[in-house]
């Protein structure tokens, strides 16, 4: 955060001499910022701005106690100036105690008044959401200096008390308290800004005065207010007030100026049926109240097209003309079939790209049986078929679209059939790029990648049917073609992506990845495609990368969120401080980023040998009570008539946010844990052993539980992989036991009572565990991906256990054991305990390391099948086989060395001679 | 076929079909915000009727005097739905907001590289006012801009687009 002061301070000495603190601080060198600041103390000891300035040193150099006590000072001494309150306001920021801005700014205006003052005193009210003292602060403010914004950050201010106010009389009262505000403006003649009118239409739509809406849009004060938009601006209230003539004739008129906007098309459909379903024996001619007299107008506005260049807005009105129709009757005597309209329009647009997204939805309400009786209509409506070698681009496109408008029509063909198709279209595409039909530019696509995008997904749907990875092969070969001929087209590296990480070879996908610089929100709405396979693919180390940064993101947003707030009361945009405030929630409570925040600390105690109880993460914030689902899963170019459905896009949310709570659940038993050793009386202890036990309980009865969850969902090529709650709770090895003795083990430990038995439950539950690790071993290509998750969580679990078996040995403990008076006997018994727990659990970790030691490199898979390499005479070649086997070795390596060193840090734990001794 | 919206901060979790394009840029949340808060009238999407983003425009109106005028930070369409009038359609829209503040004119900076980019803003009626030099950072060097304007109605003599002839460092921009 920048802390140069907004304006230029009055005192040009001062100014002149805070100026390298400032530079030093904004370039984040805290040390010499310090020392800069105590040289300007030691001419002048009692300045505030250099005090406060040197406290926000010492806070960004981790010596809170020390800024803390400048800042008590400093507030008891009530400054006023600016350069020290903003310089305060940044320390209480950046510390998280945002109210203490309030106080400070508070107490300077009862003994200096200022606009100044005033105005960071709202926005410091703002930044803590107390909306009751916005508007006092605001009303103030105003009287000081009566301009138009003060007003109005007022009447905001009360609006979001009635936004956030349970009750609703209070909201009533509050919200015709913010009318009458604006009102008396109105009469005063003081409003003057476009957005005072929205917020007073904003206000008004609150309580439902539709009515009041559309006669102060029609006013003279709101044309020159936001001049130009009227009609546009009453339709939403037209409809709310249901008086569909106006509507109706307001949007004939707008559509004869503007035919191709469907903001337009949509409340004029919704007027024709309202007065179909209402009539009206007076009605005026010209309103359009009969499914005929609409589809005239349609007709009527194609016709006065100019020829040459059809708009795609009348033919798609058409199209939902008939949509609306079918719901509750027959379109057909009136529009005919819905797949001739369909035909129709892929005929006149199929040179267009967004042909099939126009399409879709309506493809898909076309009745099954005749949807698929006559998708090969779609193929041939311009004369070409499957194997139809178009030469022009013009053509390529139109063939592309007619192929995947057939492919969104056609019923789900055996594996056999998506083959053939899918050689099709390879060929399709390697003769396109043999005659130089591929001519992409940097931000152009190539119509032919349509041939090799579509080729993939019917490799793709042939492999899951056959089980056979080598279809997905051939679509990974045939799509690194098109992102190495086509280098924008990112559909092809999303899928990509997407198929690597279904075979489970992360490292290839992360190639990919990588070079599209997903960044910032992207890291929210992409996460699932790729940084939520990396773990469930054993790359660990990559893994806790990517999550650290979605976490950076977060944290970032959590600090940022609230200023952001701030701007639009700057900038007058009322309507934005409720959109960027819901923005804002949503962002925080997103179930993504609380995923990432625990993974992060769990993964950390993987993939660091030696992880001291010190330095286990602080726990992350509490889950949010309803995470968000801010996932883009439209994100993959999908050819399926159904799609994603909703219900499917619930499920997999609904278990992943299972998952979260497991893992939010587990990392709870581990903080208590920390609790527990860190705990100085044995009383305490005991308390904190209480509290695990029923933690304990819960994540385990939790874990029970999540089966009920655990619901197959078809495999899309465009959807998540299935999510990673399934793999956790299926195992044949019992997590329950394995989490639920370890953390009690060290409980145990800890408060002084005998663990033994735990101990004893874990080293069985390590070994029943063992037995089942082979069965996983020397997996197929096929089975590569569920098998590395099924280790990926084994290992996850030995992290933790080889973490708790360190915090036994921790000096801390000893200490207790100590007080506990246990006899030389017992704690011999429990260090042996511990011992072979030890030993059981470098045994185990040695067999993972053979099993991913020996782990199939799949290097036999090059000669299996002709791959597109060997088609025609270009020089490309994908290296798809060998970025899988590299992918396998590269992950290995990292894990086998995670491993070893685990296997290092166990040894290195005090022998029983050893720590007997020491007790 | 379009609904012409304005951008609202949930389109940023929907935006990757336009934005995963290699010349678009994705910018840190509190550049979309702060363009949302100060200038949402110069921030508007166009909307597929299956409710796809297939492009936005953001952009801002900046400037002392002569100088005042409308900008444009980012357009982009997504492959899917180009050449079909909506980036003019987008331009149209922050040309006349830019009217109604009473700009002198509106400009932009483009990749000099992006050939159909600067035919169609030349189309709508744009002209290189100048160079600006390795304006765009790159991973292995640095691209210059076109500074390109077209003149409001308010400044009648057209001062505005007269083309300065040699090019500036983006340090003199102002």
């Amino acid at each position: 955060m920048a802390v140069q002061p907004l304006r230029a301070y009055d005192g040009g000495i001062i100014e002149r001499r805070l100026r390298p603190i400032y530079d030093w601080l904004d370039n984040g060198n805290n040390k010499t910022a310090l020392q800069e600041a105590e040289k300007v103390l030691r001419k002048t000891p009692s300045l505030q701005a250099a005090r406060a300035l040197k406290a926000l040193a010492l806070l960004r150099l981790g010596k809170t106690k020390q800024c803390f006590a400048i800042l008590d000072d400093l507030v008891k001494e009530i400054p006023s100036d600016d350069i020290t309150l903003q310089a305060m306001t940044i320390s209480f920021r950046e510390s998280h105690q945002l109210h203490k801005v309030c106080e400070i700014y508070e107490a300077a205006v009862k003994v200096a008044q200022s606009e100044d003052l005033y105005t960071h005193m709202f926005m410091s009210y703002v930044r803590i959401g107390d909306h009751c003292s916005q508007t006092r602060t605001a009303m103030a403010l105003y009287k000081l200096t009566p301009k138009n914004p003060y007003y109005f950050w007022a009447v905001m201010s009360n609006v979001l008390q009635a936004q956030t106010a349970v009750d609703s009389t209070k909201k009533g009262i509050l919200l015709t308290l913010a009318q009458r505000m604006v009102e008396n403006f109105i009469e005063e003649k003081k409003m003057e800004a476009e957005q005072e009118a929205r917020l007073y239409i904003m206000i008004l739509k609150m309580q439902e005065k539709w009515e009041k809406i559309l006669d102060f849009i029609e006013s003279p004060l709101y044309e020159k207010l936001v001049p130009g938009s009227r009609a546009q601006a009453c339709i939403p209230y037209l409809i709310q007030l249901g008086q569909w003539r106006r509507l109706n004739l307001l949007c004939k008129d707008l559509l004869w100026d503007n035919q191709d906007r469907w903001d337009y098309y949509m409340p004029y459909f919704d007027s024709v049926f309202n007065l179909k379903d209402n009539p009206d024996i007076d009605i005026d001619s010209n309103v359009d109240d009969t499914p005929e007299k609409c589809h005239e107008f349609i007709c009527s506005i194609i016709e006065s097209l100019p020829s040459g260049r059809p708009l795609r807005g009348p033919y798609l009105a058409r199209l939902e003309l008939w949509k609306r129709l079918s719901k509750d009757g027959d379109p057909t005597s009136l529009l005919g079939s819905g797949l001739a309209l369909c035909v129709q329009y892929l005929t006149v647009f199929a040179n267009k790209m967004c042909a099939i997204p126009d399409l879709k939805p309506y493809l898909c309400i076309l009745p099954q049986s005749e949807r698929e009786e006559h998708c090969r209509d779609f193929l041939t409506c311009l004369g070409l078929d499957e194997n139809s070698k178009v030469e022009s681009p013009s053509d390529i496109q139109r063939h592309c679209n007619c192929l995947s408008a057939w492919r969104l029509t056609a019923p789900i063909g055996s594996a056999e059939e998506d083959l053939k198709i899918a050689t099709i279209l390879k060929d399709h595409y390697i003769r396109c790029v043999a005659d130089c039909l591929v001519t992409s530019t940097p931000t152009e696509f190539c119509a032919a990648d349509t041939y090799a995008i579509l080729a993939a997904h019917h490799f793709y749907a042939a492999a899951v049917q056959d089980k056979n990875p080598l279809h997905i092969l051939e679509a990974l070969h045939i799509l690194e073609l098109v992102t190495n001929r086509s280098p924008s087209n990112f559909h092809a590296k999303l899928l990509l992506i997407s198929l690597y990480n279904f075979l489970g070879i992360t490292e290839a996908a992360e190639w990919i990845y990588d070079k599209m610089d997903v960044k910032h929100i992207q890291l929210v709405s992409l996460g699932w495609l790729h940084v939520a396979r990396l773990a469930p693919g054993l790359w660990l180390q990559r893994a806790l990368k990517r999550v650290t940064a979605a976490c950076s993101f977060h944290e970032h947003h959590d600090r940022d969120s609230v200023e952001q707030v701030t701007y639009a009361y700057k900038f007058g945009t009322f309507e934005k401080v409720v959109e960027v405030r819901a923005w804002s929630a949503r962002i925080q409570a997103c179930a993504w980023a609380a995923l990432c925040k625990r993974e992060r600390a769990l993964l950390s105690l993987v993939v660091n040998p030696w992880l001291q109880q010190e330095q286990l993460l602080p726990p992350p914030h509490p889950l949010p009570e309803q995470p968000t689902d801010n996932r883009d899963l439209n994100a993959i170019v999908n050819w399926l008539p159904t799609g994603n459905t909703e219900q499917q896009k619930n499920n997999s949310f609904q278990q992943d946010v299972a998952y979260l709570r497991l893992k939010d659940g587990l990392l709870s038993c581990l903080v208590l844990c920390k609790e527990c050793a860190d705990s100085k009386s044995l009383e305490e202890k005991s308390n904190r052993l209480k509290e695990l036990r029923s933690c304990v309980d819960a994540f385990g009865d939790a874990l029970d539980k999540c089966r009920e969850l655990c619901t197959d969902e078809p495999l899309s090529v465009a959807a998540p992989l299935p999510s990673r709650l399934l793999a956790l709770v299926r195992s044949p090895i019992s997590y329950r036991e394995l989490y639920s003795s370890a953390v009690l083990m060290l409980g145990e430990v800890c408060a002084g009572s005998e663990p033994e038995a735990a101990v004893d439950r874990l080293r069985s539950a390590l070994t029943a565990s063992r037995s089942q690790l082979q069965e996983r071993a020397q997996p197929q290509l096929w089975e590569n991906r569920d098998a590395l998750e099924f280790y990926a969580n084994y290992l996850e679990c030995i992290g933790v256990i080889t973490y708790l078996l360190g915090m036994c040995h921790t000096p801390d403990l000893k200490k207790s054991k100590k007080k506990e008076k246990r006899s030389p006997e017992q704690i011999r018994t429990i260090i042996e305990a511990l011992r072979q727990l030890n030993d059981e659990l470098q045994e185990t970790i040695t067999t993972l390391i053979q099993i991913f030691e020996n782990w199939p490199r799949f290097g036999d898979l090059a000669g299996s099948r002709t791959f597109t390499t060997n088609c025609f005479s270009g020089s490309f070649n994908s290296a798809v086989c060998s970025k899988i086997k590299q992918g396998i070795v590269g992950v290995m390596r990292d894990t086998v060395t995670i491993l070893e060193k685990k296997i290092e840090y166990l040894k290195s734990l005090p022998a029983s001679s050893q720590v007997s001794h020491q007790v | 076929m379009t609904t012409i919206r304005p951008f609202t901060c949930e389109d940023m979790l929907k935006f990757n079909n336009v934005n995963l394009d290699p010349l678009t840029e994705t910018y840190g949340l509190s550049f979309y915000t702060q363009y949302l808060a100060h200038w949402p009238e110069y921030f508007q999407v166009a909307e597929s009727p299956s409710g796809e983003i297939m492009g936005y425009i953001m952009g801002k109106a900046e400037g002392h005097g002569e100088n005042w005028h409308g900008h444009v930070t980012a357009l982009t369409v997504s492959p899917y739905y180009r050449r079909l009038g909506i980036a003019a359609t987008l331009m149209k829209l922050l040309e006349d907001e830019s009217e109604k503040k009473n700009a002198y004119f509106v400009d932009l900076f483009v990749r000099v590289s992006n050939k159909v980019a600067i035919d169609m803003y030349k189309n709508l009626g744009y002209i290189v006012y100048r160079t600006v030099l390795e304006y765009y950072s790159g991973e292995q060097r640095d691209e210059n801009a076109y500074d390109m304007r077209k003149a409001c109605s308010r400044d009648v003599e057209k001062k505005s687009v007269i083309p300065v002839t040699h090019p500036v460092r983006p340090e003199d921009v102002d």
